[in-house]
């Protein structure tokens, strides 16, 4: 390349100039336009009749998430995103209300349940049709259980089923059907466990066990993550494959009148910030996952205070201590990690969008308790003799190595516990992985001393925390759900008990009595739940947050202003005026 | 000219074999596709089921073989990720970087030549230096510096354009990609600025300018003859080399726009450790900088009357 | 650098401006730690706001403000830049020696040394960069600084080889060389004393935009979030960290990208003006 030596003096002065222009404008453009809030701070458009409660017919509904779209087969989906278009499109013969109640859905009532509390029968609601207009029968309902439960369909969610009686020989191929599951008549069917099991309605109400027709899911279906068919208030009409999925209302729903908007439009693959934009910007009718700071202008916004939720999510999060490795076989060092973090100082760190906890149950669970004796809080007198008691009153020596998932969240934990630890003299060295990595090696027996990393509910019953995560059972030699290896034969036997109590004032008292064991014995320091804010436009109506489903948007309905309703994915025909007079690049 | 072009043809083939043998070990190395495609609820016999179904638990030669026995037909294989041919996926995410791709290019290319020629005609002067000044500033603007503030300022408070995306139609993918395709121009038009306008003064000292002039020709109509014709073999080759932004795109500004092109796919694919996925790119990227370099070849054999009898290997 | 050079070096305004920068920001990252008012990785109390958890702006006992963990900005700025900075100059250094030394032997030696060098080339040069970085650095399980000047070098030392290649297959050839191959004189010292020299000028001038370019790379790579171990503070770290709060505190994001662009923009122009220097027939 030829030089341009010539006028290079006067290039470097004009380049400088122009770095300060530039900064000076962009000084001046953050202080003119504000450091914080944005020009539209408040909601652009409001529903063209406000104060309207009946329910509206029609409009397109548009919502996103940060990620893309694997498949909708509701037998192997179970990522957030997945169940979000999973619940639009199926429906369970169990289903949950807003006040976490157990309520039938393709069931025409809850089960008549036997004495031994092994035996659930279930009567079937009649007249309700698959996407394709045929009828589901229990047959159905027996056939989808067992192609859930065949090791060809690979589904994470054979495990809660464990306890159907000849699951086992079924999955192991030594059986052609489950015996547990006996089709009675063309909508009856009933279930036979081999040891009463309080979770299992709570199974059965998993898009796991979610009815879908033979004929479109036999093997050999092309596809059938991509063509998906079930009972639910919307169908799938479109997939443009990384970009956005669409749905359509399902005129055959069997809830009459329902679902109350036409489309549904889901955005994949937009990043939480230009998501939040999109949303003020009115693109969006609903955002969720935001970040600290656009959670906490929000938060703080009072024109949106109508149309924004804040929840707890049910989830769990804290690092989790490798009780067959060094120095965390140590109950004392691993009480010392429990009383160092500053639970506090790390809500304070996300702007508070989490709730501290010291605890093995989120708050509201069956078996927590705000006052329970021995919970882990920040305490560092007691940390300090914590860690003289295991004979390390000057620290350790050796430094820990803390596994964190990649990415901005599981830094920022690592970091704060980096901090944490150091007051009792523990260094930590921090460990980013991928996430494959990470799942794969944490849950290898003497590979990981110390994890960051959650659990979230999958139904709303204690089990969902106590037995992957602390039953000796889920501590198997490779891909452990129990990341810790703790193993206390105590616990599992309570743990057992429990699973299978059916008195209700019982059972909250022996999760309580697991809760308390466990957080005296500390596995894991627990540090939080997380809560998530959600915000809609003022015209969507129907929608609040699901205790149990993430975006459930099955009964949202729109008082659309006129003018949403013509530019709603009508092409945008035109271009902007400001893009006309283009010139240099800045 | 055909050997040469067999020559070629035969060596990209021996690269590309060695850059699939090279990946397939390296992405193989790491983590467990199992454990990434089923979460950390999966139990012990799911994960087993899995890579059975999957062919992950059979020894690693194995694996290799079969996946170069389908490439040889053809096929790249099954996505882990969401069980799409992977053929296919790439097939549909090409045109979305294409039309990324080429945008950059074109804005690259009004951009620099632009700049080139209007800092030439009126060389030595404040222009001059004002223009350079911005070419040269503007390859020290990265994309991950330069597309937060776009998106953030240009995008959103201005609301000039779409907040990332892409759009529902032809004119509005256009419209979506126009900001990225700018992020993108920014860094490349630089350099096409300066060979442009160098190439140009080089022309305008030339005899046949002052000969033209002395003619009475319109100088512009001139100088821009000559100088395109002289700046082609610099640009031509230039351009070539940049194929790939077309292919494999730009990882980094598809996912700062949230375009759902080939490099987002990457950064996807990569996290989900999906190895057939990350072999598909990788050979498609490979290729193309073979054939960018091959098409750079035959352009500069083409205009270059000199360089036709020696080119070679 | 002859007497010429230098002076043909100093008449050109941009290349001592670049040099001047260059200058500062490596006795910024060099003395970093000493000019820091606090340790980079220490997490301050009063640097989050009570209320809010925001941190602390500019001015006060934090002269450019808090990060969103209530660590000093300027300390993880000055610490940041030593990191980039070092991993920088680490690939380069790697880059340069790999290139000079193949290019040399390849150039030197011709016959099937040169062949499978420039083959080996090939392929690499086929690669693409941040996809091949990521996902060797993805194998590595948990990537040092070591690791990342090794792979980020590892792939950035063909073009340099090629030019050395070149240059010294024409020293070769010169009568000096065929001479002193005459006289006796061992391969080793023929390279060192005679061909060396000649093909260091190239090595120069591309290593210093080479510098940027590093910093650019390894700014990208931390940007995807797949960079240094944290808590280690890199500018491209600081620039993905602080981009979740751009909304709040611009100066978060800004600042480090401000500092990218001024490091790469001092090591172009030095570049350039080196090469105008050394090189002014090209």
């Amino acid at each position: 390349m030829r030089s341009i030596r010539r006028s290079d003096a006067r290039l470097t002065l004009g380049a400088g100039l122009l770095c300060v222009a530039m900064g000076c404008a962009s000084v001046l453009w953050v202080a003119a336009v504000g450091g914080c809030g944005d020009p539209r701070s408040g909601p652009r458009w409001t529903g063209a009749h406000p104060g309207v409660e009946t329910p509206r017919r029609g409009g397109t509904f548009v919502f996103h998430h940060e990620t893309d779209v694997r498949g909708f087969d509701p037998h192997v989906a179970f990522d957030e995103l997945s169940t979000m278009g999973v619940k639009l499109m199926f429906d369970c013969l169990l289903d949950y209300d807003y006040e976490l109640n157990l309520v039938p859905s393709l069931a025409a009532a809850l089960p008549d349940v036997s004495a031994d509390g092994k035996t659930f029968t279930f009567r079937l609601r009649r007249g309700v049709r698959f996407h394709n207009g045929r009828e589901l029968t229990a047959d159905d309902v027996r056939w989808s259980l067992e192609r859930m439960l065949n090791p060809a369909t690979a589904s994470p969610g054979v495990g809660y089923f464990a306890q159907l009686d000849g699951a086992a020989a079924y999955e192991a191929g030594r059986a052609p059907h489950v015996s547990g599951i006996v089709v009675l008549d063309r909508y009856t069917v009933r279930f036979q466990l081999r040891e009463p099991d309080q979770t299992f309605l709570n199974a059965l109400a998993m898009p796991f066990a979610a009815p879908v027709p033979r004929e479109s899911y036999a093997p050999g279906a092309r596809d059938v993550a991509r063509h998906p068919v079930g009972t639910g208030p919307f169908m799938l009409v479109d997939w443009e494959p990384g970009i956005r999925v669409t749905f359509a209302r399902n005129p055959r729903y069997w809830q009459p009148g329902k679902p109350y908007v036409d489309r549904m439009i889901f955005e994949l693959n937009l990043q939480r910030e230009a998501a939040f934009m999109r949303f003020l910007a009115g693109d969006l009718d609903h955002v969720h996952r935001l970040t600290p700071a656009d959670r906490l202008f929000l938060g703080e916004s009072r024109a949106w205070g109508p149309y924004r939720q804040a929840q707890a999510d049910a989830d769990l999060w804290g690092l989790e201590m490798n009780t067959e490795m060094a120095p965390f076989d140590d109950v004392h060092v691993r009480r010392a990690v429990a009383f160092v973090i500053d639970r506090e100082r790390w809500s304070l760190a996300r702007n508070h969008a989490l709730a501290p906890l010291g605890q093995a149950l989120p708050a509201g669970f069956a078996g927590y308790d705000a006052r329970l004796p021995g919970v882990q809080t920040r305490d560092l007198v007691r940390a300090r003799e914590e860690m003289r008691l295991a004979g390390h009153p000057d620290g350790l020596r050796a430094p820990v190595t803390l596994w964190i998932g990649e990415g901005p969240t599981g830094k920022i934990y690592g970091e704060l516990a980096q901090a944490n630890l150091a007051e009792i003299g523990i260094q930590i060295e921090l460990k980013p992985v991928a996430y494959p990595v990470y799942l794969r090696e944490t849950g290898r027996r003497h590979t990981a001393q110390m994890v960051y990393g959650g659990w979230t509910q999958d139904f709303p019953d204690p089990a969902t925390f106590f037995d992957p995560l602390f039953h000796s059972r889920s501590a198997t030699s490779t891909d452990a759900t129990n990341r810790s290896f703790y193993r206390n034969s105590t616990l599992d036997a309570l743990l057992d008990r429990a699973r299978s109590e059916r008195d209700r004032a019982r059972r909250v008292a022996m999760y309580r009595e697991a809760n308390e064991l466990v957080t005296r014995d500390a596995p894991w320091a627990f540090a939080f739940s997380s809560s998530r804010l959600e915000a809609w436009q003022p015209y969507v109506h129907g929608y609040r947050i699901h205790p149990v489903w993430t975006n459930c948007f099955r009964d949202v309905w729109l008082d659309l202003p006129r003018e949403r309703i013509t530019r709603r994915y009508a092409p945008r025909a035109t271009m902007p005026a400001a893009l006309l007079p283009f010139g240099a690049p800045r | 000219m055909m050997r040469f072009a067999a020559k070629r043809a035969a060596w990209a083939l021996v690269v590309l074999f060695v850059v699939v043998t090279g990946v397939f070990l390296l992405a193989n190395a790491v983590g467990d596709p199992a454990a990434a495609n089923l979460g950390p609820r999966a139990n012990r016999a799911q994960l087993q089921a899995y890579r059975r179904a999957h062919g992950l638990d059979r020894p690693l030669p194995e694996r290799y073989a079969k996946y170069v026995l389908g490439l040889a037909h053809g096929d790249l294989g099954i996505s882990l990720r969401d069980e799409q041919p992977v053929g296919q996926v790439l097939l549909q995410r090409l045109p979305r970087t294409a039309l990324l791709g080429g945008m950059a290019l074109a804005f690259e290319l009004c951009l620099g030549l632009g700049f080139g020629i209007v800092a030439a005609m009126r060389r030595n002067t404040w222009v001059d230096t004002a223009v350079m000044s911005t070419a040269f500033l503007g390859v020290c603007l990265p994309s991950f510096v330069v597309g937060p503030f776009f998106l953030r300022e240009v995008a959103f408070r201005l609301g000039w354009f779409p907040v990332g995306g892409y759009g529902r139609d032809a004119l509005d993918h256009v419209y979506h990609a126009t900001l990225p395709a700018l992020t993108l121009a920014i860094l490349g038009s630089a350099t096409y600025a300066r060979v442009m306008r160098s190439e140009m003064i080089e022309v305008l000292r030339a005899d046949f300018v002052r000969t033209a002039r002395a003619k009475g020709a319109s100088e512009t109509a001139v100088v821009l003859r000559h100088a395109a014709r002289n700046a082609l073999l610099p640009i031509v080759t230039m351009l070539g080399l940049s194929l790939p932004l077309l292919v494999t795109g730009a990882i980094i500004t598809e996912s700062i726009y949230g375009w759902p092109g080939v490099g987002r796919l990457a950064i996807e694919s990569i996290a989900a450790l999906d190895v057939p996925m990350i072999l598909g790119i990788v050979l498609l990227a490979s290729m193309t900088v073979q054939l960018g370099n091959f098409l750079a070849d035959l352009a500069v054999a083409a205009l270059d009357p000199r360089i036709r009898t020696g080119a070679g290997g | 650098m002859d007497v010429r050079a230098w002076r043909r070096f100093r008449r050109n305004k941009g290349a001592v401006a670049g040099a001047l920068l260059v200058t500062v920001v490596l006795l910024l990252a060099a003395l970093g730690p000493l000019l820091a008012p606090f340790p980079p990785d220490l997490q301050f109390t009063d640097a989050l706001d009570r209320a809010t958890g925001l941190p602390v702006g500019a001015g006060g006992k934090y002269l450019l403000g808090a990060d969103q963990l209530g660590r000093d900005e300027l300390s993880r700025i000055l610490q940041g830049g030593q990191t980039s900075l070092g991993v920088a100059l680490g690939a380069t250094v790697l880059a340069v020696g790999a290139g000079l030394l193949i290019g040399l032997l390849a150039g030197y030696l011709g016959g099937p040394v040169d062949a499978v060098s420039m083959r080996g080339i090939d392929i690499l040069l086929s690669l693409p960069f941040l996809l091949v970085a990521i996902v060797v650095n993805r194998v590595v399980d948990s990537p040092s600084l070591l690791v990342l000047c090794g792979l980020l070098g590892g792939l950035s030392w063909m073009t340099l080889a090629r030019i050395t290649r070149a240059k010294t297959m024409q020293v070769r050839e010169l009568e000096f060389v065929q001479a002193a191959r005459a006289m006796g004189m061992s391969q080793a010292r023929i390279i060192a004393r005679h061909v060396l020299p000649n093909v260091v000028q190239p090595a120069i001038i591309l290593g210093t935009t080479l510098v940027a370019q590093m910093i650019v790379a390894e700014s990208a790579m931390s940007f995807l979030g797949l960079g240094v171990r944290p808590p280690a503070a890199t500018w491209g770290t600081m620039l993905s960290d602080g981009a979740t709060m751009l909304s709040y505190k611009p100066m978060l994001t800004y600042l480090p990208s401000a500092m990218i662009a001024l490091t790469v923009f001092g090591f172009n122009l030095l570049g350039e003006g080196l090469r105008d220097a050394l090189d002014p027939k090209v």
